[in-house]
């Protein structure tokens, strides 16, 4: 036993566990600006001997924006790189530890040119016997051992019987100098085979393998008779000749020489096996490969990403938004351009955004100089900025609404006041830098003591632009199936619920009900988006519970749907429910200029008329994913046993009628409210009626819904339901009938007790 | 003129009310018994056989293969020997779902999943 635990204990240290990449939170540059941290980025769970392969790398990087690596100790450079310099690509091997390290030493240099700068890290145990290109992110595998040569057509199919990483290989094609000289420093052989061939039609050479396969590269022979202009040919010269009628096969690095030539098929040469289609290296697809990446901006980049939470039973793929914009408290013309989101619910609509700036103000810009020009004072928790009145000109200090502090802090302030001799700014964060000496411009900051710490600077006014606010339309593709999801939603347990609250007093002055107890379910209690959680609303649900008035026939989607942010969702409270957000709009606004630019948004659907009693109600603290549409799910096949009632079906073909039989079992329950779906197959059926056999006086309901009945029994008032409850719903056959099965079945149940849990109901 | 668009109606007429009404038949049963193999696949309107030793009244019943819950139950009479029934599968809300075939007494006869397609 223990010889079998020290061999999974040597064994997991070698295989290492849960590798991975983490990558830091977004943040902007400033433009123009050397050396600004990049770090972040850091990796885990590889063994701590293990070599690593790592690729550091900015994808489309803005004009003049390069990174570089402070410290390499413990690193080599792959093939192709060097370990100094600014770079906009690095690929180099160490340990973990030797990696990390240098990681955290990451900088960024920024030009003048905004945009994206995304940078992205990928990582490998580095496979001996593979040589990683860091330009395709393609690995090679060299096939040079004598026994192993063998002649191009081998080399072509036997490269393809290969696989790595989950990739399958290919004979190498050379398609850049750049991988030519790849192939020439770590190949160690001559004459070797790659993928081009003029086999079909003599001196018309195509590449013959990958992605590339088929490409013409030349139509006649001669170094360079015929070559396509864009597509790499390095022919020797005098090559290819087409020599016997039969050189149609081409090497690289022949007889030594960084050039092709053109061989016949009977010669036995080394070849080199290429894993990788993609031409970028972000795109990389390997296994036990990892990678991750972030996206900084340089300078003003506006975006908007949205990671919509509709839960597991909605198809994201039917939604679809549009940006609008917000000026002077009018929402303006909207881009018109319909964004489909994916099935992750997620959808970029940075192309839609407006990014013309609209006047706010003035920004004060201080950068280092020989005068002490303002000052922070960092004491009592609130950290004021002083700036010198001689500085501002015609500037009115009032108008400032944003700073910029050296390196300290970019954002908005609050103008707080006028002194004697300064002007009073709330800076809205703790400007650590100011204390803990990373600044690269702290031989500039003086600590003058109290908490205050001086700036030798010089200030600059500009005025300040700002993006319009922002809101997108949601919208639906098929009313229909929303119809029908919203149909799925409430519940007999919710409506039950619903009246019970309004008879303990409801959600408004002296409530003591008890029934909506946290985040949303109060918002979407109130059915008819008036403000107010009355007996309207409980009747209303009512009604559609029993088919009289469905909600949705006088609701649009979005009032019918709301998106909330998760800070939004959280405030939600019993006494602020009404007064949250206005209920009518129809946008979904979202900010844009509070100093963070490169937005993405989580955000969480619910849906108007789940009153979220029963199937998904979230006691505190509220949690946002869990309160979504995702546990409105249909519970039939829960396999949870508590809180159980028994039903049993049976149906029948007699003469010409098909009819099911539900009875009901409480158990030991007390049983106040059931709903019941019998799907039936409307092509073959018709439905003909509902029949009750209940005790008391329950308000019994039964609605065809096209393809479905929705049934069951509500009892309010103090009595419950036994077992003799019994429906029975019949229908007539299209066609005559028999030996058939499926004709019938139940999609859905709820039950709910008196004390308002909701019960499952085992189908027996 | 007249008489003779009066005869081509007639004759479109004609053609359209002897033309062989199209009757969709039933696929035929991809096993012999339903209840001699562990798993079956099935689409909408396809039959399905099993075998019997005595007549009798039998209950057929679909089940769902996680939560083991009844989706629909059928009563039949069954007939010694070969039996058929025709599985619509429309109104089905999942797709893997159990098949049982009991008796009077409520003895599971046969027992197989079904796979609808």
């Amino acid at each position: 036993m223990r010889n079998l635990l020290i061999f999974l204990f040597l064994l997991i240290t070698n295989l290492g566990f849960g590798q991975s990449v983490s990558a830091p939170d977004s943040k902007s540059f400033l433009p123009s600006t050397v050396a600004q941290d990049a770090s972040g980025f850091s990796l885990s769970g590889f063994g701590s001997t293990e070599t690593l392969l790592a690729s550091i790398s900015l994808v489309n990087p803005p004009t003049g924006t390069t990174f570089y690596l402070n410290t390499t100790t413990g690193l080599t450079a792959a093939s192709g790189f060097t370990l100094i310099g600014n770079k906009t690509r690095l690929v180099v091997t160490g340990t973990m530890a030797s990696i990390n390290t240098a990681l955290t030493s990451l900088k960024v240099n920024t030009g003048a040119t905004i945009g994206n700068v995304q940078l992205s890290v990928a990582a490998t145990v580095n496979p001996v016997g593979f040589f990683y290109n860091g330009v395709n992110g393609h690995f090679y595998k060299p096939i040079t051992a004598t026994v192993d040569r063998t002649t191009y057509t081998n080399a072509r199919a036997r490269s393809l019987l290969t696989t790595f990483k989950g990739q399958t290989g290919y004979l190498v094609t050379i398609t850049s100098t750049s991988e030519e000289e790849f192939i020439r420093v770590n190949v160690p052989a001559t004459n070797v085979w790659f993928a081009a061939t003029d086999e079909v039609i003599d001196g018309r050479w195509v590449i013959d393998a990958g992605p590339e396969k088929g490409t013409v590269m030349k139509t006649q022979n001669g170094q360079l008779n015929g070559n396509i202009p864009g597509v790499y040919n390095n022919w020797c010269g005098g090559e290819p000749n087409g020599a016997n009628g039969s050189e149609n096969y081409a090497v690289a690095k022949w007889n030594g020489a960084a050039c092709w030539n053109d061989l016949s098929n009977n010669w036995n040469n080394p070849y080199v096996i290429e894993y990788g289609t993609w031409a970028n290296p972000d795109d990389a697809t390997f296994t036990e490969f990892y990678t991750n990446s972030v996206t900084h901006t340089n300078g003003d980049v506006l975006t908007a990403r949205f990671n919509i939470d509709f839960g597991s039973n909605v198809d994201e793929t039917k939604f679809s938004v549009k940006a609008n914009t917000f000026v002077n408290n009018l929402w303006g013309t909207t881009t018109n351009t319909s964004r489909a989101l994916s099935g992750l619910g997620k959808v970029d609509i940075t192309s839609d955004l407006d990014t013309t700036k609209i006047s706010d103000g003035k920004r004060a810009t201080i950068s280092a100089g020989q005068v002490e020009y303002s000052y922070v004072n960092i004491s009592n928790g609130t950290t004021t900025l002083y700036i010198d009145l001689r500085v501002f000109d015609s500037t009115q200090p009032s108008d400032v609404k944003l700073v910029s502090i050296l390196d300290v802090y970019s954002g908005p302030v609050t103008y707080q006041q006028t002194s004697t001799y300064w002007a009073h700014y709330i800076v809205p964060s703790t400007l650590t830098k100011v204390t803990n000496g990373t600044s690269i411009y702290v031989a500039n900051i003086r600590n003058s003591g109290y908490d205050n710490w001086a700036f030798s600077c010089q200030i600059g006014f500009s005025n300040n632009g700002i993006f319009k606010q922002h809101g997108i339309d949601l919208s639906y593709t098929n009313q229909t199936d929303l119809n029908t999801l919203y149909n799925s939603i409430v519940s007999v347990s919710d409506v039950y619920l619903a009246f019970k609250e309004l008879s303990n007093g409801g959600i408004f002055g002296n409530q003591s009900g008890l029934e909506f107890t946290s985040g949303i379910q109060y918002m979407n209690a109130d059915v008819d988006g008036n403000g107010i959680f009355n007996e309207t609303d409980t009747y209303k649900l009512l009604q559609h519970l029993i088919g009289v008035q469905p909600i949705n026939e006088y609701s649009t989607l979005t009032y019918l749907m709301k998106l909330y942010g998760k800070s939004e969702y959280d405030a939600i409270t019993k006494s602020n429910w009404n007064a949250q957000f206005n209920y009518t709009r129809s946008l979904y606004p979202f900010t844009l200029n509070t100093g963070v630019l490169n937005n993405s948004y989580n955000v969480s659907v619910t849906w108007r008329g789940d009153v979220n009693l029963s199937h998904s109600a979230q006691q505190t603290p509220p949690v946002i994913a869990g309160s979504s549409i995702k546990n409105m799910s249909v519970k039939t096949m829960s396999t949870t046993v508590s809180n159980q009632i028994y039903a049993f079906i049976m149906t029948e073909i007699i003469g010409d009628s098909v009819t099911a039989y539900i009875k009901i079992d409480p158990l030991q329950q007390e049983l106040v409210g059931t709903q019941f779906k019998l799907n039936y197959d409307n092509s073959l059926l018709k439905f003909s009626s509902v029949s009750y056999k209940t005790k008391g006086s329950p308000t019994n309901y039964g609605t065809d819904k096209g393809d479905y009945i929705n049934f069951g029994s509500l009892i309010t008032d103090g009595g419950t339901l036994d077992n003799t409850t019994e429906y029975k719903i019949s229908f007539k056959p299209q066609t005559k009938l028999n030996n058939v099965l499926g004709l019938i079945s139940i999609s859905f149940t709820d039950a709910v007790n008196k004390n308002g849990n909701t019960l499952k109901v085992k189908m027996k | 003129m007249k008489k003779l668009i009066l005869i081509l109606l007639c004759c479109v007429v004609f053609i359209i009310s002897c033309r062989k009404v199209e009757v969709e038949p039933t696929p035929p049963p991809k096993v012999e018994d339903i209840f001699s193999v562990k798993e079956a696949s099935i689409g909408n309107g396809e039959q399905f056989k099993f075998t019997l030793k005595s007549e009798g009244v039998y209950t057929l019943t679909l089940f769902d293969s996680v939560g083991q819950q009844v989706v629909t139950r059928e009563r039949i009479i069954g007939k010694i020997g070969e039996n058929s029934l025709k599985l619509y599968t429309k109104s089905l809300p999942v797709r893997y779902l159990y098949l049982s075939l009991e008796d009077k007494n409520s003895v599971q006869i046969g027992k197989t999943l079904l796979i609808i397609n």
